[in-house]
């Protein structure tokens, strides 16, 4: 075994301008692959993100009384201790910040029209911890002066179609937690731009300070939203999100909390068609270095028939040549997929940690808003498979031929010219 | 086994084959008897069956009919494995472009027969290499690769690897058709040195008037029959 080890390596290094230009060609397909798959996985990581950052948090937690009617927005069916709920996910050191919300439904109006609209009433200064409503913001945030002037922050797209501008009053008319009716004015402070365009056009933001009196809600807490420490991969982010929504159930009965997950099945599930049809493309792009490699190993193997003839002449088995062709064919997919490798790992660690400015492509229409900056994300289990499917194509390229090479008689393979 | 005990005898062998939709008889009733020991040429022109010939006494092709009998065995009565096997074992070749594994050094290609054997310790593989390479003048040369020999050098490691495993016969296909007339001098001289020392049967195939004057037996074929058997003068 030692000499058909030797001799196919020592072919690889004699043959090494060929052996290069397959392995360049490994290189180029699995360096791509790697990294175009380090830009899906970050840009399901921007999706995921955004909805965190801006809707959802990792984990949103109701009273089962409100969870079970949720989709009416009641205002008489809070978490009961807020305060209790929130000491306790403080002590867990996946939660960075927990903040209090209040959803209600609401009509925005600029005295001619009016547009129904979903208010949220929040704390600025812990929201500002969970939420990044700051860091889509055309004009400014609330200024914090209890008690004074009524502020409010709304989607772009709503302040667009009202015409209204930062500065302007809108009016807002909505049910009060006994049920009277109450209308009032605000004075836009932000208009809000984020990816999702649902608050693009139909959220408005209020403070507690302003709700307690505009909505008579008396600290009414309808929901708690809780960030979490931030993780390198998608599938651990997600797995905190489960756990501590779990723990969150475990320690109190009556609350019910959602993950990440159980709130998002469907932009999970949208993801995943994504990334099937992108591994398809990936793929294809593998395909295309297994043409190349197939290509250059057939060349090899058909230079050298001769070779072989005077192998079997000397009692080399049919299987012997075959085995020495897969060891080249093996010997050439580790330089290629470890070139690959290195590739893709460098177009990674730009990705990874410089990544790409989105910003640029501001406002795409149809309520999409490019913004932040998209990474890549380090996947080992592509790696490994692009590194596999390297050697193994490699390997299969080598077989084909050898196999028919080796099935020649001695006599047929040494008049091969 | 001794000198002139029979080693090989081919009774009415014939080989036909198929080239280009033709079929074509390259050997048309061959009976020959070699003893062990011999030096023996098979000479005539280009399309006798001289290649046909060495290629199934060297057990790499089968007649289409006839009986070839190495010891008594009738090679025509073995499986492929067993044929395999028997050429292993027994029958070296030199070919005409000495066919040498370039990626193997001397001492490599020499060792070669032997890993296929896979009878000799590793040690043992060095000392029967480094022997038959002082044997053919190379021992300076056993750590280089084919690509740095001249032509004569490369037959002479070729002789040397057909040569190690002590083999009963040495088969030639125009072992000297790609060299100088100096240096196929050489070689011929060498492969006749290496007869007489080691008692090694060799029959190669030949054009040159030259190398055949080394024969002991010349073997004249035309049109796939034996057209001249003759002994030559020692």
């Amino acid at each position: 075994m030692s000499t058909i080890i030797r001799i196919a390596f020592r072919n690889v290094i004699r043959h090494k301008r060929r052996a290069l230009i397959t392995a360049i060609t490994m290189m180029v397909g699995i360096g791509f692959f790697i990294a175009l798959d380090s830009l899906y996985n970050g840009l399901d990581r921007l999706s995921v993100d955004d909805v965190i950052n801006f809707r959802d948090s990792s984990v949103k937690i109701f009273s089962a009384a409100y969870d079970a009617d949720r989709e009416s927005y009641p205002l008489d069916k809070g978490i009961p201790d807020t305060t209790a709920v929130g000491a306790w996910l403080e002590q867990d050191k996946r939660v960075v910040a927990v903040t209090p919300r209040t959803q209600f439904l609401a009509q925005a109006g600029n005295n001619r029209d009016s547009v129904y609209v979903i208010g949220n009433v929040v704390d600025p200064v812990s929201d500002a911890k969970v939420f990044l409503l700051k860091n889509a913001l055309i004009g400014g945030y609330f200024t914090q002066r209890a008690g004074s002037d009524r502020q409010v922050i709304v989607g772009k797209d709503l302040a667009t179609k009202l015409r209204l501008s930062v500065g302007d009053t809108v009016v807002l008319a909505a049910s009060t937690r006994y049920e009277a009716q109450n209308a009032d004015d605000f004075t836009i402070v932000g208009l809000l731009s984020t990816s999702d365009p649902a608050l693009n056009k139909s959220s408005v933001f209020i403070t507690y300070d302003a709700a307690n009196d505009f909505l008579d809600l008396g600290g009414l807490v309808t929901e708690m939203d809780v960030r979490l420490e931030p993780r390198a991969s998608l599938p651990a982010t997600l797995a905190d999100s489960t756990a501590v929504a779990a723990a969150t159930k475990a320690a109190f009965p009556t609350l019910a909390p959602y993950s990440f997950q159980d709130l998002n099945k469907g932009i999970l599930t949208v993801l995943k068609q994504k990334r099937a049809w992108g591994y398809v493309m990936m793929l294809f792009l593998l395909l295309i270095a297994a043409v190349g490699i197939v290509n250059t190993v057939l060349m090899s193997v058909y230079e050298r028939i001769r070779e072989v003839g005077v192998l079997k002449a000397l009692g080399f088995r049919g299987r012997e040549i075959v085995r020495m062709f897969i060891l080249e064919g093996f010997f050439v997919g580790c330089l290629g997929s470890l070139l690959g490798t290195a590739l893709g790992a460098l177009i990674n660690c730009y990705t990874i940690y410089v990544g790409f400015s989105l910003a640029k492509f501001g406002d795409v229409g149809g309520g999409f808003v490019f913004w932040g900056t998209l990474r890549g994300e380090w996947n080992p289990g592509s790696i490994i498979f692009a590194v596999i499917f390297g050697m193994v194509v490699a390997m299969v390229a080598a077989y084909i031929p050898a196999r028919s090479a080796a099935r020649m008689t001695a006599t047929t393979a040494l008049r091969f010219v | 086994m001794t000198v002139g005990e029979t080693i090989l005898k081919l009774e009415a062998v014939r080989k036909s084959y198929v080239k280009a939709q033709r079929s074509v008889e390259a050997l048309r009733g061959i009976d020959l008897t070699i003893q062990k020991g011999e030096f023996l040429a098979i000479v005539g022109p280009s399309g006798s069956g001289k290649t046909t010939l060495l290629n199934i006494v060297g057990c790499l092709d089968l007649p289409t009919s006839g009986s070839v009998l190495y010891d008594g065995r009738e090679l025509g009565r073995m499986t492929e494995t067993e044929l395999s096997a028997y050429r292993k074992e027994n029958i070296s070749f030199v070919f005409q472009s000495y066919n040498l594994i370039p990626v193997l050094t001397v001492q490599e290609n020499v060792e070669l027969p032997m890993v296929i054997e896979r009878r000799f310790s590793r040690g043992e593989m060095r000392s029967k290499a480094l022997e038959i390479i002082r044997a053919v003048g190379l021992d300076q040369m056993a750590d280089r690769y084919p690509r740095e020999l001249s032509g004569g050098q490369e037959q002479r490691v070729a002789i040397a690897r057909a040569l190690v495993k002590n083999p009963i016969v040495v088969l030639a296909d125009e072992p000297t058709a790609n060299l100088d007339s100096h240096t196929a001098e050489e070689i011929m001289s060498l492969m006749e040195a290496m007869n007489r020392q080691r008692q090694t049967t060799f029959i190669f195939s030949t054009h040159d008037a030259m190398v055949q004057k080394h024969a002991r037996r010349v073997i004249v074929l035309h049109d796939g029959l034996v057209s001249e058997d003759r002994k030559e003068a020692a």
